[in-house]
């Protein structure tokens, strides 16, 4: 009974699946033919009119750049724009007599044996373009004159294309970067699709970083070309989206009062808003005027040479030790760790000795500077007392705060690149060096020398903290962009809060009023006019290692480049600030002769000029 | 199970045209990638391994490939999660999973996986009545593996191995109520689909399909290529190198999805029913071999596989000749890529091995 069941089941599966199978069958027969008469009709009716189309009508597309977004200074004021630039080119996708091409436009308009050897060259190395620009910045008489024997040469073509234009050329580098050709490295990494048949991308500063928002999207256009490749009418058109203006935070005015006040020397200076994290002024010298070089043959490495890497940009890139300008925090952490108290008078003599080691860590100042207090000590920048409290905090303690402000971080300004500097620590050493810390190395850390490296930004950056009472505004260029606390940020702010009273941060804050305000401080005799109450303190950075034994050192016969760094960092007015700023010159003397006398004649000029038009 | 000619290469016409079609793809690939060696030497290379492949599995027993179906399914599903979390990316997507130094795009071989998990799933109760728990068991096993390809995101091929899917539930004796109750779901879901699950870029490749015009820089511009290409290739085509849509580059994905645009270009209509004629010639063997197919599972198995085979050709041809969407399904045998040609020729491993016990 039950076999038979089943043999009844197979039988009938087996009918049902021949039955599916000839639906299906039947039905992809149908598909087929349909198939094939289509095929039919596109190959053997339509012929014609496809075969016109693929002889005569070839649509290619075209993408057309986007205007890139103007980038302006707080006040509005243009600091980067766009302009046409007619330039030759010729297309090197089919093998052509090259030669002959450039000899008919050398007849016209002359070209310099350097413009030829340059086009060999590009064509090298950015193969994989369609064409390559022989010639930039022709003027309109030179245009006419390609114009007019394009006819005769396939390939030779006079292109419009955009061109960026930087008004204060050397001024805001730095800031701004700049725009250049794109490389095989950008290729790498950016959306090709957007970027099709588009020369330029943002390639360092704000031109890079906010590069996204200042391309926009490109349009394209559909056209008919002939058989040898020429356009011959438009068919279509998308138009291209143009990218986001951009307004920084810079004030044009002060950036240049900072890079006048600096350029006779090597350095970097940043002057910001410590309430918000504005950035109002950055310099970096030696600078470049980028309008031209870019365009044309782009930057030379002698030239670059002989103006001591001008594309460097100091203000986030340059390491320098900070110097005495890093007393008023190992005071400050002193004051927090208790191991101190502010009013208690040390004596500090001519040098600090270690126990057990006959090393002498010298003061700047010959003789000694006797019994001090912290305030004095800041004020006077009395070395010895500063070894002293180094080497009884020790070197995790003073790590540690100094992490709180930033340093061994990036501040997370919106720029590209930015450098982390080092943040001395035991753990850094081993890695970096191989050796063990030493007792001699905490001392000397104590005085912001030795292995610790900060850039400028995170000296203004740690300034601002200090400024700030333990606030912590990040820095930024871009006026619309709210950069968001990280995780680590909100723990640094609530350290201070939970451990640094007001009164401690007045103890410090009162003592760098007096290095500007007092007699005595290091600062006093670099400003004249003093109602907008700037508090600061300079540090001078040895390059060249001074023997222990010998004191005596040669001022006169000093190389240039063995000189010191000139440092100072400074906010006002005291009471609420509204500048910040730091300063690193190189190779020239003291802190207080040069760093700090420019950074307060450019904090008044903020203070007394500037601040009412906000 | 001796390695005698007589039983593995058992149908000669079938193993002849399949050697006359790889060597016709590798020829016309030589002109797609604009005489471009290395490629045809790759690709010829994957050729020689597929045959070894296929030699392999037309050895083993099919009711041994039966019984081994879903260790091959648990494995290309944990290929899958490998590829969700350890793929590579091109184009937007994560396709491609890196295997013994292969680049293996599993959504590919899931298009033959499907059907021998479903063949065999379904013959584990062949005398029982197709009714509803089967059914729900059957649709978890199509949906687990598309559901990862849905998330590559590759919506075209989900909707191709759904295909298949349902070939094989269909020749496997699915009730014609249930068939009209999945219909009537169907055209419930499709709209909420449109809605929510299709990403943008998806809806346009169906609106320009209505309306080339509408996206002319993109899939429309594929599209209007594609059939430039097509068309102009005319009754005896441009010869050999000399289709210019292909030969200048107006032609996008001139090696994989747009392969036959190439070949009609170039050979023009003849050459294209010359071309289905060797393809006709292998299904009519593939319908030879499902006729004599002795056991449940190799039927269901070997019906599909013919179905399924002729759908993924009339589907890429449909997408040259722009009465599809661009759903980047290659043509069998010709298209530039591994993974494709290893489940084709996994398949006819298959069908061998069926043929073999008939």
């Amino acid at each position: 009974m039950r076999k038979s069941f089943l043999e009844f089941s197979r039988i009938n599966t087996e009918k049902l699946f021949q039955n599916r199978f000839n639906i299906l069958i039947v039905l992809l027969i149908i598909l087929s033919s349909l198939l094939i008469a289509r095929l039919y009709f596109l190959q053997v009716v339509s012929f014609n009119h496809f075969d016109t189309l693929s002889k005569t009508n070839r649509i290619k597309f075209i993408s057309t750049p986007p205007r890139r977004g103007i980038i302006y200074d707080r006040n509005n004021t243009v600091l980067a724009d766009n302009a046409s630039l007619y330039s030759i080119e010729i297309n090197i996708e089919k093998k052509r007599d090259l030669q002959k091409i450039i000899d008919a436009i050398k007849k016209e308009i002359g070209l310099s044996k350097e413009e030829i050897e340059n086009f060999y060259e590009k064509k090298y190395k950015y193969s994989h373009y369609n064409s390559i620009v022989l010639k930039s910045n022709l003027n309109e008489e030179e245009v006419a004159k390609i114009l007019s024997i394009r006819y005769k040469y396939d390939g030779l073509d006079v292109t419009a294309s955009l061109l960026r234009k930087y008004p204060y050329k050397e001024i805001t580098h730095h800031v701004l970067g700049h725009v250049g050709y794109i490389d095989k490295k950008d290729l790498a990494s950016l959306d090709k699709k957007k970027y099709r048949n588009m020369q330029y991308i943002g390639k360092t500063g704000v031109e890079k970083f906010y590069e996204n928002e200042l391309y926009g999207n490109p349009g394209y256009k559909h056209v008919e070309i002939n058989a040898r490749g020429r356009q011959i009418r438009d068919l279509d058109i998308g138009y291209a989206e143009p990218g986001e203006d951009i307004h920084l935070t810079i004030d044009i005015e002060l950036q240049k009062f900072m890079f006048d006040a600096l350029s006779k020397y090597s350095g970097s200076s940043i002057a910001l808003n410590p309430n918000t994290g504005e950035i109002l002024g950055m310099v970096s010298l030696p600078s470049i005027d980028p309008n031209d070089r870019l365009w044309k043959y782009g930057f030379e490495q002698e030239e670059l040479k002989k103006l001591k890497s001008p594309l460097f940009n100091r203000s986030i890139n340059g390491l320098y030790s900070p110097g005495s300008t890093i007393k008023p925090l190992v005071a400050l952490s002193s004051i927090q760790n208790k191991i101190i108290n502010p009013e208690e008078e040390i004596f500090a003599g001519p040098y600090f000795q270690l126990p057990n080691s006959p090393r002498r860590f010298r003061d700047w100042k010959p003789e000694g500077h006797g019994m001090v207090d912290l305030n004095r000590a800041i004020v006077q920048s009395c070395d010895v007392y500063f070894y002293k409290l180094a080497d009884r905090l020790g070197i995790e303690k003073l790590s540690n705060f100094f992490e709180q402000f930033s340093f061994g971080k990036k501040t997370g300004i919106d720029m590209p690149y930015e450098s982390k500097g080092v943040l001395p620590s035991n753990e850094w050493k081993q890695k970096n060096i191989g050796y063990k810390w030493t007792d001699g190395d905490t001392v000397i850390t104590g005085i912001g020398q030795g292995f610790f490296l900060a850039t400028p930004l995170q000296l203004a950056h740690a300034t601002s903290i200090l400024a700030n009472k333990g606030v912590i505004s990040i820095p930024k260029l871009n006026k619309k962009s709210v950069p968001k606390k990280s995780k680590d940020i909100l723990n640094r702010e609530e350290f201070f809060k939970k451990n640094i009273t007001d009164m401690d941060w007045d103890i410090i804050t009162n003592a760098m009023f007096d290095v500007v305000n007092k007699e005595n401080g290091t600062a006093y005799w670099s400003i004249r006019d003093r109602k907008n109450n700037i508090a600061g303190k300079t540090g001078t950075v040895q390059v060249y290692s001074l023997s222990q034994e010998t004191d005596e050192r040669d001022e006169e016969n000093i190389p240039e480049h063995l000189k010191d760094h000139s440092l100072y960092v400074a906010f006002a007015p005291k009471e609420d600030p509204k500048i910040v700023i730091a300063t690193v010159i190189e190779n020239v003397g003291s802190g207080s002769k040069f760093a700090a006398p420019i950074s307060n004649r450019i904090i008044n000029f903020y203070l007394d000029n500037k601040l009412e038009k906000y | 199970m001796t390695l005698d000619k007589n039983t593995i290469i058992n149908d000669s016409l079938l193993f002849s045209i399949i050697i006359i079609i790889s060597i016709l793809g590798l020829t016309i690939l030589y002109s797609a990638t604009n005489e471009n060696i290395d490629i045809v030497i790759r690709q010829g290379t994957r050729l020689i391994f597929c045959f070894f492949l296929m030699i392999l599995v037309s050895s083993i027993d099919i009711n041994r490939i039966r019984f081994i179906s879903p260790y091959i399914y648990a494995f290309s599903i944990f290929l899958l999660v490998v590829t969700l979390f350890w793929g590579h990316d091109s184009k937007g997507a994560t396709r491609w999973v890196m295997i013994f130094g292969f680049s293996l795009q599993v959504s590919e071989i899931l298009k033959i996986i499907l059907p021998m998990t479903l063949a065999w799933f379904l013959s584990l109760s062949e005398d029982k009545d197709f009714d509803i728990k089967k059914l729900i068991a059957s649709f978890i096993i199509i949906f687990l593996p598309i559901a990862f390809v849905i998330k590559q995101p590759d919506l075209g091929t989900s909707l191709i191995i759904l295909l298949c899917g349902i070939i094989s539930i269909f020749l496997a004796g699915i009730k014609r109520s249930h068939i009209a109750y999945l219909f009537g779901l169907f055209l419930v879901i499709a709209p909420l689909m449109w809605k929510f699950l299709l990403l943008p870029y998806q809806k346009k490749r169906i609106l320009t399909l209505i309306d080339p015009s509408s996206d002319p820089l993109g899939s429309g511009y594929h599209i209007i290529q594609s059939k430039i290409a097509v068309g102009s290739g005319g009754f005896f085509g441009k010869g050999f190198l000399n289709g210019t849509q292909s030969q200048l580059e107006f032609l996008p994905e001139r090696g994989t999805d747009f392969i036959f645009a190439v070949f009609a270009e170039e050979f023009g209509f003849i050459g294209v029913m010359i071309l289905f004629l060797l393809y006709l010639l292998i299904i009519i063997r593939f319908i030879h071999i499902t006729q004599k197919a002795k056991s449940y599972f190799s039927k269901i198995l070997a019906g599909s596989i013919t179905c399924i085979f002729v759908l993924l050709i009339i589907t890429n041809v449909s997408m040259a000749v722009g009465l599809l969407p661009v759903v980047g399904v290659t043509l069998p045998l010709l298209s530039l890529g591994g993974s494709s040609l290893l489940s084709i020729f996994f398949a006819f491993g298959i069908m061998f091995s069926i043929n073999r016990r008939a």
